[in-house]
């Protein structure tokens, strides 16, 4: 809501300066977005007379003009259309500056000498739009400074209101604020209406059909106007407001509106049918033309006003083109009602057409205020567009709403907003607003407040909405600061929440940088990872109304957002392309409204893992890599009961994945990624990834760790070198040494492999790093050796090693 | 005896003499180990000439194989030590020396042990969650994809409100769930209810985690944010123990000098509900750019919940009272730390990862 202060001046006495008008409304509920200064500088403008116009020799839209500006006489060349010789306009001499901050110089425009600029109201910074220059009012003498002719310094605040407050979407309800919080009573706007001819009852007649969604219908009517512009001061306040000023009659029934808060619309009277106004809901596939020349399809829930004919407004949202004022209208049917804001709101939505009337009617007129807003316009128009207003408005009422009647017990709201405020002050609070306040004292009991809340503020409906009442004018500065004095409350993580930060630690202590990706990705990743659906939904959870296609599927896996942000930074050139991410993946569940939302834990690295350096050659991604990491995250967590197993996935290279799993259960998977879906997600082939579910791992993580006896007795170490065919893994070696090793063997170590010319073809050897020892003993070398030498047979009888 | 005796007694013997002014040139013009053991060779070794001059005095009459065995033991022990203290001084010179070639370029980078970075609004979250954390309160979590009734209608919002519409919440298709009432929860409050209804009040907890809404990505909005939500329902609760506990958050999460503001606000889950501001970092309050002239950066949303909204959760707001609000993570780091667009922070750009 843009509020001016020199209108809202009219209403109440304001603070001397607006930073503190802007301070107070802020204290007390109504946000000042910005602080806007109107017709600065116009002391360095000065009033124009257009002498001549003529055509621009070289440019077809320009025009040459002579401009008389007092002393002198200025050859100008304008742009717009509207000018005419005679016309007075505002001109921005050389060396002046426009309110953006554009400077004015003498100019040669192709080739013509312009001496300044004849500027539009948007050039003046007093609208938002310009359909040509300004015409000045007859009367200014050319040559004056135009801040004397043309009263425009104005400052205009930008107010957010809440949408709890109806009554502050006009300037005496934001006056009713000020008031409130100065001291002070707001001043009506006094005026005295006319009345004559035969009662407005003879000319029109109104009929509510549908009271559910109209409670109150309201027409008056006026005749013999002249439709023209409106004068300066009206329009400047309209602009002011952000509303375009159209013709007299239309801007009056804005500025009303503006003023009180009351949306009005005015029909050409002898456009309505028999005069006759019915308010019904529309038959459903009924159609109308707005006034913007839009043909609506309706249905059951909007309402519309009718005459005989048909439909002549869609109710509180727009009027019809059919009966609009225009240049010829003489007789108007002014319309001041009270719908069913909730309705309003649906069809402004459904139609896409929020208007200054709608925004009100969704939030809720004061339906006590719809006669006075007529009168308020009738006046305006007999002042205006000399009409003759009939006597009396036809005030259809469907129902009647009634002041709301509550009691605010004063223990109880000086106990919620913990301040010992005494039940008068609070009445005088809730007084300074127009609500009646009557304190009660019970004997015995809680002193009340009885209050009766005005029907201009339908948000005050409970006890607390007074509470909050008290409170906002009490002010919230002046509330203490304090701390629950509770003794329920310890803090703590859960252990499950310390473990997941640790895995998030461990995983950046391994050089792994966290990512955040978007939980909604492409369908095309779908078909990218799994083209046949083998594991993951066939129907995902998708986005009804997305913004994109882009993000249109909650994500199954962790995976896509991972390799886009490998590729967004591979495309920007940046290395060390190692990523982990902590977050939900959604799969649908059968017979549950929600679908499951997993703690997943996600990783990709790509490209290299480490740079060249001075002293070692750069390293690459592979398997190993991300093989590695969850190696380290298990021994981290002192996770032991995990393992791998060979496991194809549709989005993996087929030879080099494996399903992950903990304590016996499979918890995801870890591998480098299909060709396929690397070439398709451009990142490099060699991206190894890897995702579990993060409940099983912290689960295993959180199990009590035994103590384990630290060994006193020297241990012996002994190397073993095998050789095997190709196909044996080393993992199933490892395995037999373990079998055969018995109790005495307590380290298996792998490090060295080796294929090549030494060997036969396709032949292996794996090189093993042994320690025993036994906890109550030196072990003796020929004990150990007997082991060694069951190892090796176990080895040969069961995989055909050979030592090497 | 004093050394400087059995000297002058040797100088005064010719032979003896002769020896040890020869041996202490040599052991002085030694200049390294290996010379060292030369010197030490030529008189000491098994033809060293002391060693060949002791094995002859058993040929000496009795009284002068006593002297010259004396003396000659005397000025053994003497070059034994000499050539000792001699050896010790040279090898550490031979270290030093060795050690001078072994010097590294300590401008040389060192092994590469990359780090990692959490996510700046990981920390941020973690941040918040310990200063609550310290004030008595437990983390708690919900769905993110949601039921109307959670996000909405059990926070008091009616049925027709704007914030529902399809332009502005994410609605969900479940498949065979043939709902119409799920969407993306568009703020943490619904765990509020969530908790109330598993947990009989007092109850002091937060809420992190993903919100959505239907906004189109731009400098300042994101489809999908983070917020932490909070929530204290215990016997007398009060609007000071809210502004106390956000004044305290404030200024643990923004510098203990920044002022805090409470403007009366609308919510449709609290009441009384207030925003709260602090004051501007960039221009100390006077007015910036950034505060767009009012000195107060906006940070949160608060209130005291609703009694409609205990209603629906089946607490009576005659025996409970609470507080309850709502932060953006995104808004306090682009505040915080100055970062000048939201989508930064969903690119997962390394450059600007590495940076926190």
């Amino acid at each position: 809501m843009r509020v001016s202060l020199e209108w809202l001046a009219e209403y109440v006495d304001l603070p001397a300066s607006a930073h503190d008008l802007a301070e107070m409304l802020n204290g007390s509920g109504t946000a000042v977005e910005a602080v806007e200064e109107i017709g600065e500088g116009f002391e360095a403008f000065v009033v124009g007379r257009v002498l001549e116009v003529k055509a621009h020799p070289s440019a077809d839209r320009l025009s040459l003009c002579r401009v008389d500006l007092g002393g002198e006489v200025a050859d100008i060349v304008c742009g717009a259309p509207n000018v005419r010789p005679g016309m007075l306009s505002p001109v921005a001499p050389p060396g002046s500056r426009l309110p953006d901050g554009t400077r004015i110089s003498e100019a040669t425009i192709r080739g013509v000498a312009s001496r300044g600029m004849l500027l539009s109201e948007k050039e003046l910074g007093i609208s938002e739009e310009a359909d040509g220059i300004m015409v000045l009012e007859e009367g200014a003498k050319a040559g004056a400074r135009l801040s004397d002719v043309l009263a425009a310094r104005d400052t205009v605040l930008d107010l957010e209101i809440t949408p709890n407050r109806p009554d502050c979407l006009s300037m005496l309800g934001i006056a009713r604020e000020v008031a409130a919080l100065t001291g002070q009573k707001v001043k009506s706007p006094e005026f005295a209406l006319r009345e004559e001819g035969a009662p407005a009852a003879d000319a029109v007649r109104v009929d509510i059909e549908d009271g559910d969604l109209c409670s109150r219908y309201a027409a008056r009517v006026i005749e013999e106007v002249g439709i023209h512009a409106s004068p300066w001061w009206m329009r400047r306040r309209l602009q002011a407001a952000g509303v375009r000023p159209i013709s007299n009659v239309v801007d009056v029934t804005n500025y009303v509106m503006l003023e009180t808060g009351q949306p009005l619309h005015a029909f050409d009277l002898d456009l309505v049918k028999d005069g006759h106004i019915i308010v019904r809901r529309a038959a459903n596939g009924e159609a109308m033309t707005t006034l913007d020349g839009v043909e609506r399809r309706l249905a059951r829930d909007d309402l519309l006003i009718c005459d005989p004919s048909g439909p002549v407004a869609l109710a509180g949202v727009m009027g019809g083109e059919h009966t609009e004022v225009s240049a010829s209208t003489t007789r108007i049917l002014l319309e001041s009602a009270h719908f069913d804001p909730a309705n309003i709101m649906r069809t402004a939505r459904l139609q896409e057409l929020p208007s200054e009337a709608s925004y009100r009617f969704e939030r809720g007129v004061d339906p006590g205020g719809c006669v006075r807003a007529a009168d308020r316009a009738a006046f305006l128009m007999q002042e205006l567009a000399g009409g003759t207003v009939r006597p009396g408005a036809v005030d259809a009422r469907a129902r009647i709403i009634e002041p709301v009647s509550l009691v605010l017990r004063v223990r109880r709201t000086a106990a919620i907003i913990g301040a010992d405020i005494g039940g008068e002050e609070m009445a005088s609070y809730l007084r300074s607003i127009e609500l009646e306040a009557e304190m009660v004292k019970e004997d015995g009991g809680e002193d009340t407040i009885r209050v009766t809340v005005p029907t201009f503020r339908p948000d005050l409906e409970r006890e607390i909405d007074l509470v909050e009442e008290v409170a906002r004018l009490y002010g919230y500065g002046r509330i203490a600061p304090t701390l629950p004095r509770s003794s329920h409350n310890i803090g703590s993580l859960t252990p499950q929440q310390g473990k997941r930060r640790e895995v998030a630690r461990i995983l950046a202590g391994m050089g792994l940088h966290e990512a955040i990706c978007h939980a909604f990705i492409s369908p095309r990743w779908l078909e990218i990872l799994d083209p046949d659906r083998q594991c993951l939904p066939s129907a995902p959870v998708i986005l009804r109304n997305p913004i994109s296609e882009e993000m249109s599927v909650m994500r199954p896996l962790l995976l896509p957002g991972l390799l886009e942000a490998v590729r967004y930074n591979l495309n920007r050139q940046v290395a060390g392309l190692l990523f982990f991410e902590m977050g939900r993946t959604f799969v649908p569940r059968a017979r549950e409204k929600l679908p499951e939302e997993a703690q997943k834990l996600g990783c990709a690295l790509a490209a290299r893992w480490l740079p060249k350096q001075w002293h070692r050659d750069a390293e690459d991604v592979d398997f190993f890599a991300a093989k590695g990491i969850l190696e380290r995250l298990m021994s981290s967590l002192r996770v032991t009961s995990w393992d791998l197993r060979r496991e194809g996935f549709p989005f993996l290279h087929p030879a080099q994945s494996c399903a992950v799993s903990i304590r016996d259960r499979d918890v995801g998977f870890l591998g480098l990624v299909h060709p396929r879906v690397a070439a398709a997600a451009d990142v490099p082939p060699n991206t190894a990834v890897l995702e579990i579910a993060l409940d099983p791992l912290i689960a295993a993580a959180l199990e009590p760790l035994p103590y384990e006896e630290i060994p006193r007795y020297p241990s012996i170490q002994m190397d073993l070198a095998v050789v095997v065919d190709g196909g044996v893994d080393a993992g199933e070696v490892e395995d037999v040494i373990w079998e055969a090793g018995g109790e005495l063997l307590r380290e298996v170590r792998l490090f060295d492999l080796y294929r090549g010319d030494q060997l036969g073809e396709g032949e292996k050897s794996l090189a093993f790093s042994l320690s025993f020892y036994a906890l109550d003993r030196t072990l003796r070398d020929d004990e150990v050796r007997s082991v060694y030498e069951g190892i090796i047979a176990k080895l040969a009888g069961g995989l055909g090693a050979r030592l090497r | 005896m004093a050394a400087k005796d059995f000297l002058d007694e040797i100088r005064a013997d010719p032979e003896l003499g002769g020896i040890y002014e020869e041996a202490r040139a040599a052991l002085e013009s030694a200049a390294d180990s290996e010379a060292l053991e030369g010197v030490r060779v030529a008189y000491l070794g098994r033809k060293g000439r002391l060693s060949v001059l002791l094995q002859g005095i058993k040929r000496l009459e009795p009284e002068e194989k006593r002297r010259v065995g004396r003396l000659g033991n005397l000025l053994k022990g003497w070059l034994e030590k000499a050539l000792a203290d001699k050896g010790g001084l040279l090898r550490i010179g031979e270290m030093e020396e060795a050690l001078r070639r072994e010097e590294v370029d300590i401008t040389l980078p060192g092994r590469a042990f990359p780090a990692g970075t959490r996510h700046l609004l990981s920390s941020i979250i973690e941040e918040i969650e310990d200063i609550f954390i310290g004030m008595g309160y437990r983390l708690v979590e919900g769905p993110e994809v949601e039921l109307d009734y959670y996000n909405f209608e059990a926070l008091n919002t009616p049925a027709w409100h704007p914030s529902k519409s399809l332009s502005d919440t994410f609605y969900v298709d479940v498949p065979g769930s043939g709902s119409d009432d799920v969407l993306l929860r568009t703020q943490t409050s619904p765990v509020q209810v969530r908790v109330m209804e598993a947990t009989p009040p007092p109850l002091y907890v937060i809420a992190p985690g993903k919100a959505y809404r239907r906004d189109v990505p731009d400098a300042t909005h994101s489809p999908m944010f983070h917020q932490v939500e909070g929530l204290a329902v215990d016997e007398g609760i009060t609007l000071g123990d809210l502004k106390g506990t956000l004044e305290h958050f404030t200024r643990r999460m923004f510098g203990e000098e920044r002022d805090v503001r409470f403007r009366p606000h609308f919510f449709p889950f609290t009441e009384p509900s207030a925003e709260v501001d602090v004051s501007c970092n960039i221009c100390g309050g006077s007015g910036c750019r950034v505060c767009k002239g009012t000195g107060w950066l906006e940070i949160l949303g608060a209130g005291m919940v609703d009694p409609n909204v205990f209603g629906y959760v089946g607490y009576d707001p005659e025996e409970v009272s609470g507080f309850a609000f709502g932060m953006g993570v995104e808004r306090i780091a682009l505040l915080k730390y100055g970062v000048p667009d939201i989508r930064y922070f969903f690119d997962n750009d390394l450059r600007l990862l590495r940076q926190y």
